[in-house]
């Protein structure tokens, strides 16, 4: 039974890490470049969760608030920060990132000091019992909210007109301007919908845990990062199945009292192994280079 | 006019350096303790408190005639709980003649100051610097708890409960919490079963596991610092199997962050300090209320009033078992005449930390060895 509740919590968690895993593998994939500050979007999204709840205390006016918040601040990062340096060496680029995630966190510390701040209101408690099995609504909503949007994400990149453009724009970006696809436009709307991705990440995190500080996506965005890279960075379903798959491990190892304090350094040992048989990731695509 | 200059500015260079040396070192036929601590910034509370306890103190002992006629002064620098501030200080006290020192008040700067002290052989006693490292010089005292003391002193106290079964909630990955975790876990007792669940740095987001583990845990222990308490105890606050909530002196600051009244358990912390543990407690607080109010009332200033007095009764016995001390005895030969005494079975009474009896001893290694009260941050919602 203890494993039982291990396994759903170790889901409930590898959702929201598939969540914001995806945000990383879309960027990559389509704008070929590594967006370190996506963490700290989501820590702006529990910003503005919180600070819209000071004003109207409604979580999903929050959540809705926080999902626009993001998904202009993502666009505004891609626009002044990183398409003027499209071309520009990837080092640069992923230096620029990293100094947006500096300015995200070291403005939220100014704005709204340093002490945890906790969104209450926004924790879902109670949970359903299934004999001696008890499954928090925390877990139920950050898996049926994974589930749908892993499903309408897969829908809309397979059948929109928009969805296919991306999958163009990732494929090969001059072909797919040659064909008339306006890349700047696709490269912006990946940002918003990987920015929005992140504003809901926020509410899931903070749904379980209310405490709310400037490195909240931190940590959660490094090991998003590593579930994508596990599933083949690039690839949605394979940031769905790195997620869900750390979840799990770290679930497990921190049920075991031996483990737990190696939890961080098991869940980066299996990402070794795991590039050592497949470089690509899980369901990442093999690339023959021709010599 | 050249010259008349030249004459002028030599004589004032004369006149500066003749200032200089009476003011340096001077000595006024009193014996001089110095202090580094936070006056102002966000740690100011605990700076503030420290440096009116000590003067409060000093001022208590010298209107009793002092030390055989000889009195007592402070001088206290503000080191905005900045480690770096502390060189400048420390160099400032030296000049001023500090023979005695209360250290700092909090660890990081006391750490730096312990460096500093060890080479010139300065004693000092510092009443809220709790890191272990703080007394690895021969010179250095704590009137707190050392960390992993406090896991001791929490083993003694859960062993008394008469428990069989306890939950410990802690951080693998920092000193504090883990030092003091496994001193409890090597003096509790056998018979008490240990669920056990822990978080590192990057795993302090989310403690939804944690609470699974120990969610039929009645009493928890957890040594960490009052940030991720508040987050345990918010996201556990509808398990009722859990029932009290025990920490250190890491869960001071809790009720900054969380409405304790939203948390339904008790929630208990180890500490030195009560008001009405015994009457010097009691004497003190209406004392320092009169004189200073309540604002800055709080366990580093009774801490910081335990150690002028433990440190004065320490003198007081050496001089009457004959060693000289007054105004002109040097640093270095104050630092032996204590450390002798306080490595030698010195005992304090009347000690305002001191729990129900107001006694504070030290170990032949120098900790301080005194009974733990248990504070009521809140009690179970009924």
């Amino acid at each position: 039974m203890e494993f039982l509740t291990s396994l759903l919590n170790g889901l409930s968690s590898g959702g929201t890490y598939a969540i914001i895993a995806i945000g990383y593998t879309m960027v990559y994939g389509i704008a070929k470049m590594l967006n370190f500050a996506h963490g700290d979007i989501i820590m702006v999204g529990g910003y503005a969760m919180f600070s819209t709840l000071l004003l109207i205390n409604q979580p999903v006016v929050a959540l809705i608030f926080a999902i626009v918040f993001c998904m202009i601040l993502g666009v505004c990062i891609e626009r002044f920060a990183y398409r003027p340096l499209r071309g520009a060496s990837p080092l640069a680029v992923l230096i620029t990132a990293i100094g947006v995630s500096s300015l995200l966190q070291s403005l939220a510390q100014i704005i709204f000091g340093a002490a945890p701040k906790m969104p209450t209101r926004l924790q879902i408690s109670g949970a359903i019992h299934i004999g001696s099995l008890a499954i928090s609504y925390g877990t139920i909503v950050t898996l049926a909210v994974t589930v749908v949007l892993m499903v309408a994400l897969t829908v809309f990149v397979k059948y929109s007109k928009v969805g296919r453009a991306m999958v163009a724009v990732s494929e090969d970006r001059g072909a797919a301007q040659l064909m008339g696809i306006n890349t700047n436009a696709i490269i912006a709307i990946t940002f918003a919908i990987g920015s929005a991705l992140a504003a809901v990440a926020a509410y899931l995190m903070l749904m379980k845990a209310p405490s709310l500080t400037n490195t909240l996506g931190a940590m959660p965005g490094i090991k998003a990062f590593t579930a994508a890279v596990i599933g083949g960075i690039g690839s949605i379903p394979g940031a769905m199945l790195g997620g869900v798959l750390l979840g799990v491990i770290e679930s497990l190892s921190l049920s075991i009292p031996v483990l737990a304090p190696f939890t961080d350094a098991i869940e980066f040992a299996i990402l070794i192994v795991i590039l050592l048989v497949k470089p690509a990731g899980l369901l990442g695509k093999t690339r023959r280079e021709k010599v | 006019m050249k010259k008349i200059l030249a004459i002028v500015l030599a004589a004032l260079m004369i006149a500066g350096c003749c200032v200089a040396f009476s003011s340096c070192k001077g000595n006024d036929g009193t014996i001089k303790i110095g202090l580094s601590g936070p006056l102002t910034d966000s740690a100011a509370v605990y700076g503030k408190g420290v440096a009116n306890a000590a003067q409060m103190a000093i001022d208590e002992i010298n209107e009793k005639g002092g030390l055989n006629g000889i009195k007592f002064e402070l001088k206290v620098m503000d080191d905005v709980n900045d480690k770096t501030k502390v060189q400048n200080n420390y160099a400032a006290l030296v000049d001023w003649g500090m023979q005695i020192s209360l250290g700092c008040v909090t660890t990081q700067p006391a750490l730096e100051f312990k460096t500093l002290s060890a080479t010139d052989d300065i004693f000092f006693m510092t009443p809220s610097a709790s890191a272990d490292a703080v007394r690895s010089e021969a010179n250095g005292y704590q009137m707190c708890f050392a960390d992993k003391k406090q896991g001791v002193a929490a083993a003694n106290y859960v062993n008394g409960l008469g428990l069989s079964k306890i939950g410990v909630f802690y951080q693998s990955d920092i000193d504090y919490s883990k030092g003091i975790y496994q001193e409890f876990r090597n003096n509790l007792s056998g018979s008490i079963t240990v669920v056990e669940a822990s978080f590192t740095n990057q795993t302090k987001t989310d403690f939804t596991q944690q609470v699974s583990l120990l969610k039929d845990c009645e009493f928890i222990f957890m040594p960490i610092y009052y940030q991720e308490a508040s987050l345990f105890m918010t996201m556990a606050k509808d398990e009722a199997g859990i029932k009290t909530y025990y920490g250190c002196d890491g869960l001071d600051g809790l009720d900054t962050v969380l409405d304790l009244s939203t948390i339904p358990q008790a929630i208990t912390m180890l500490t030195h300090f009560k008001a009405d543990a015994n009457d010097y407690a009691k004497t003190f607080v209406a004392n320092y209320t009169a004189k200073y109010g309540t604002d800055t009332l709080n366990q580093f200033g009774a801490s910081a009033y335990d150690c002028v007095y433990a440190i004065f009764g320490a003198l007081k016995k050496a001089v009457e078992a004959g060693k000289t001390v007054d105004a002109s005895t040097s640093a270095s030969e104050m630092c032996d005449i204590l450390k002798n005494q306080f490595n030698g079975g010195y005992e304090y009474t009347g000690a305002v930390t001191g729990g129900t009896e107001g006694k504070v001893k030290w170990t032949a290694d120098g900790f301080v060895n005194k009974e733990a009260q248990v504070h009521v941050l809140k009690e179970a919602n009924s």
